[in-house]
């Protein structure tokens, strides 16, 4: 089955660490761009009847889009696509333009799962990073998301000025007791071109070094599993029952299908993006595709299959011609503790996750 | 006027950048040998690497024709390298000559290879003709320059030409000079067959060719020719002349200067400094002077790529097949894998073939630190000798290790006197004398290991001498030294490409320089790494490489998995250029650091 990601690349802000696709909002172009994506998913639905099973509203910011097109979207999507009745639905939402309203709205639409941008509990970090909520806006948005959903995942940044391992296993903590079904906890990410990184680049104090932060993202992993919260993949942690379908689509190697600027797709063996500009867009400008040859479907299942539980498929790789076990390095590897093999599969230790690629280097063609 | 007494045969000799090849390039235009649109710019220094470097390797003779008083004189420029590790080279080339012109630069005055060659010259029983050039400067002092050539090399000088080679100021009192100063070679070409061979070079079409300077007797196409050394016999199939591009014309006399092929299959069937004679009239002795050369200076090559071992052998041969001086044999290292152990001549040698390998034929190396050849006293009573720091014996089997010295001078401003001479002791240098030659120079002269001019010294030297200092040797004699092995070991494993031979009172230092530098390029790796130096089973330094922690947790922004995929792809890259030693991965840079230490200044 397929997946659908629809990306809404509006904010009130623009966060310093973003590199992302998203401008502040204005109404108007808002109407323009759902029009034409709204244009974009009919065009592609018309040859293709696959049925859905996940679909993803992600950003920017999805929970700033007036209501009444978040409505023609979800309009479209059902009336153009068949969605298994079990789909996971996500939407994507800021604490600070989070409403009760919006949330049963969500629900009345098919939305079944909230993601909460929430990165921190700490005030001073929040304005650090440029988000315009604070703490307690965070923790009134999950309590109130909890009223209308079960299922609420909640997103936390590592790696940000003056972050306590102490003070981030207390907010773990807070967020768990609120109920949250899912956790993730990104890196932050330094990115060229961001106000961030000009900022790191006249101070560069002002970031914690690799060693603090994965001291605060091992303890942050150990705290997670007291919690509750199951790690099955890199970065991200749930309750039984709990994992993000969607994503884990991108790690398996499924089809997915993206609408909106900038986003991605997988579909036939063919990755491709969509131009990341407005101008190039509405003319449905492709910013890249790429049919991926054999050597690129072996070091994606790799890549994506040991950075989860997914776990990577030797007779996968031996249909694409790829012995894996004549491998030294992976024999080194398992002698050490460090890829454990179950059948045909291999995982990685999770105690190895973060320095997944350094491994998976070693085990590529 | 007989033939043989139209004939001049000389050379240009001078320190590095006085002025030799832009000279000899205004001699060729001035006589019409080349038209001046024909010309490169410093058309003897043929290969790019030269021209780049401003250094002439290969030697190109040209014959020029210059009238003076009515008659034509045949003028043959047998052009010499400037640098040290060549100078058996330069002699024989000096000994093809009746005459050499010494260059001084007007500004610089005599330098350690100004003395060096003129005594090159002298030795050689050479006349020999100062020019001072490069008057065009505004630091020019010519008197002064004259002056300080009759102190110090002791050769009259006041009649010396001074010129701008550059702008081709005076260019024709030289060549009147050349003609009037310089003697007719002596030889009687009705004699038995008496040829030095001075160089030679390989031709894809003709085999090996000799560069030849006919001293009796004369040599043609079909002639049966005999070389001494090797005692081959070969049927000549062509000779001829440089114009100063080969010329064939049949026959060469005495006097003349020029090539001879033979269907020569090697370059190193030919023997530099060689005599050739008629292989049916044969002369009795060969002339003196004849040297095997012997590399000095030895390192790995390693091809980055272990793949690409059989390319790199190819380009070896290539490159041997013009060069027979350069020697390389097949070598395993447990870290670089297959390789060669390469002797060269010296530094510049080495760098010249490396940097050749590298932009010719494109190949990635990994070059090991230079190293001289020890000659090892075992206890058992044999004496080994090897290159290699990895083939040393264990301590217990040494009685004695005995390693080449060199007798250096080295020419520089007062000032800088007591600079050098601490360099020189660091270098473990022998002091032998101190000479005042003016106010402003002063020579002085030391025995120094060459293990320790390899390594670092020119750099120092220039450094500590603003550039002041110029600096020459020849090889001395062996003698023993208290040398150890330093070895290098990476998580307890032995890295043997690493292992380096020094003087006992240097290998804590040493140790400890390697160790902290390779801390700094040695990734880190999924565990802890220790960095130890060892001698023996004995630590002598220890740094850590803390374990890896992180490499990146990025989130899959809406699905763009090829942006990671593409990170990952360069990252495997980059492993192709790491070597694994144990379990550590190094990358190949690592091996060539430590060529490059910044202690000790």
């Amino acid at each position: 089955m397929l997946g659908v990601y629809v990306h809404i690349p509006f904010c009130q802000r623009k966060c310093n660490y973003c590199a992302f696709s998203s401008f502040v909002l204005n109404e108007e172009k808002q109407t323009e761009y759902v029009d034409f994506l709204i244009k974009e998913i009919k065009n592609f639905a018309k040859n293709n009847t696959k049925k859905v099973d996940t679909i993803f509203i992600g950003g920017g910011t999805p929970s700033l889009l007036p209501i009444h097109l978040m409505w023609q979207i979800f309009q479209t999507l059902k009336s153009e696509f068949v969605i298994d009745e079990k789909a996971e639905i996500t939407i994507e939402c800021n604490p600070n333009s989070l409403t009760l309203h919006a949330l049963q709205e969500y629900k009345q639409m098919g939305i079944n799962r909230i993601s909460i941008g929430v990165q921190s509990l700490d005030d001073n970090q929040l304005q650090f990073i440029g988000r315009l909520h604070n703490s307690q806006t965070a923790i009134n948005s999950i309590k109130m998301a909890k009223e209308v959903f079960e299922n609420v995942s909640v997103d936390l940044l590592i790696g940000i000025k003056n972050q306590q391992k102490e003070a981030f296993l207390t907010d773990l903590r807070t967020i768990a007791s609120l109920g949250v079904t899912h956790i993730s906890t990104y890196m932050l990410q330094v990115e060229g071109g961001t106000p961030l990184a000009q900022m790191a680049e006249n101070n560069p104090a002002l970031l914690p070094d690799d060693d603090e932060c994965v001291g605060i993202y091992e303890s942050a992993v150990k705290e997670l599993a007291k919690l509750g919260f199951n790690q099955y993949e890199v970065s991200n942690f749930a309750k039984e029952g709990n994992k993000c379908k969607h994503n884990q689509k991108y790690w398996r190697g499924d089809e997915y299908i993206g609408f909106g600027l900038s986003a991605h797709s997988y579909i036939n063996g063919t990755r491709f993006a969509n131009s990341n500009n407005f101008t190039d867009y509405y003319k449905s400008k492709i910013a890249m595709t790429e049919k991926l040859d054999e050597n690129q479907l072996i070091t994606e299942h790799i890549m994506l299959g040991l950075r989860c539980d997914l776990g990577v498929d030797k007779n996968y790789l031996k249909s694409l011609k790829f012995d894996i076990e004549k491998s030294e390095s992976l024999a080194d590897y398992v002698q050490r503790g460090i890829i454990r093999t179950s059948g045909d599969k291999l995982f990685l230790n999770p105690q190895y996750y973060g320095v997944n690629n350094f491994i998976i280097a070693h085990l590529l063609p | 006027m007989k033939r043989i007494d139209k004939i001049r045969n000389f050379c240009i000799v001078a320190h590095i950048d006085h002025g030799k090849s832009t000279l000899a390039d205004r001699l060729i235009e001035k006589t019409g040998t080349l038209a001046k649109r024909d010309m490169q710019a410093q058309l003897l220094d043929s290969m790019e690497l030269e021209r780049e470097k401003g250094i002439t390797i290969k030697l190109t003779p040209t014959r020029m024709n210059y009238t003076y008083n009515g008659e034509e004189y045949q003028l043959n420029l047998i052009d010499t390298p400037g640098h040290v590790d060549f100078t058996y080279e330069v002699s024989r080339s000096l000994a093809a000559c009746e005459g050499a012109i010494l260059i001084v630069d007007a500004s610089q005055g005599v330098e350690a290879q100004t003395l060096a060659n003129a005594y090159l010259a002298i030795d050689n029983n050479l006349d020999i003709l100062p020019v001072v050039n490069k008057i065009d400067l505004p630091s020019a002092r010519p008197e002064e320059v004259k002056k300080e050539v009759e102190d110090v090399v002791g050769i009259p000088a006041m009649h010396a030409p001074c010129i701008s080679a550059k702008e081709g100021t005076n260019i024709e009192q030289v060549l009147e000079m050349i003609v009037k100063e310089f003697p007719a070679p002596k030889g009687d070409e009705n004699g038995k067959l008496k040829c030095l061979i001075f160089d030679s070079y390989y031709d894809n079409f003709k085999g090996a060719i000799c560069l030849i300077r006919v001293f009796d007797g004369s040599v043609k196409v079909g002639d049966k020719i005999k070389m001494f050394q090797t005692g081959k016999v070969y049927e000549v199939t062509e000779v001829g002349i440089f114009v100063p591009h080969e010329k064939s014309t049949g026959v060469l006399l005495a006097g003349d200067v020029g090539y001879l092929a033979g269907s020569i299959k090697n370059i190193s069937d030919i023997a530099v400094g060689d005599t050739i004679t008629n292989a049916l009239d044969p002369i009795d002795a060969p002339l003196a002077g004849y040297k095997k050369v012997q590399p000095v200076v030895f390192c790995g090559i390693f091809p980055v790529d272990g793949a690409k071992y059989n390319e790199l052998k190819d380009s070896l041969e290539k490159l041997k097949l013009n060069d027979a001086s350069l020697e390389f044999s097949p070598e395993v290292s447990q870290a670089l894998g297959f390789g060669f152990r390469c002797g060269f001549l010296g530094l510049l040698h080495l760098e010249i073939i490396t940097e050749r390998l590298e932009r010719e034929f494109n190949l990635d190396l990994i070059t090991t630190a230079p190293s001289v050849f020890y000659r090892v006293h075992k206890t058992d009573g044999n004496v080994i000798e090897l290159s290699n720091p990895s083939s040393l014996p264990p301590v217990v089997e040494i009685s004695k290790i005995e390693e080449p010295f060199v007798k250096a001078s080295i020419f520089t401003p007062p000032e800088y006197v007591g600079a050098i001479m601490e360099l020189a002791q660091e270098k473990r240098g022998v002091y032998k004398d101190l000479t005042y030659l003016d106010a402003g120079r002063v020579r002085l002269n030391y025995i120094l290991p060459l293990g320790e001019i390899i390594y670092d010294f020119f750099d120092s030297l220039k450094s500590r001498t603003r550039g002041y200092a110029s600096f020459d040797y020849e090889m001395a004699d062996y003698a023993e030294s208290e040398l150890v092995r330093v070895d290098i070991l990476l998580n307890g494993e032995k890295c043997d490409a690493l292992s380096i031979i020094v003087h006992k009172d240097k290998a804590y230092a040493r140790g400890r320089a390697l160790t902290e530098k390779l801390k700094k390029i040695i990734p880190r790796q999924l565990f802890e790494v220790p960095i130890q130096a060892a001698i023996g089973g004995k630590i002598i330094a220890r740094e850590t490489v803390s374990a890896m922690r992180k490499d990146v947790l990025a989130k899959c922004y809406g699905g763009d998995i090829t942006r990671k995929r593409k990170l990952l792809e360069k990252q495997k890259e980059g492993k192709k250029r790491m070597r694994k030693i144990g379990s550590v991965e190094i990358p190949s840079e690592a091996f060539m650091s430590i060529l490059k230490l910044d202690d000790e200044g």
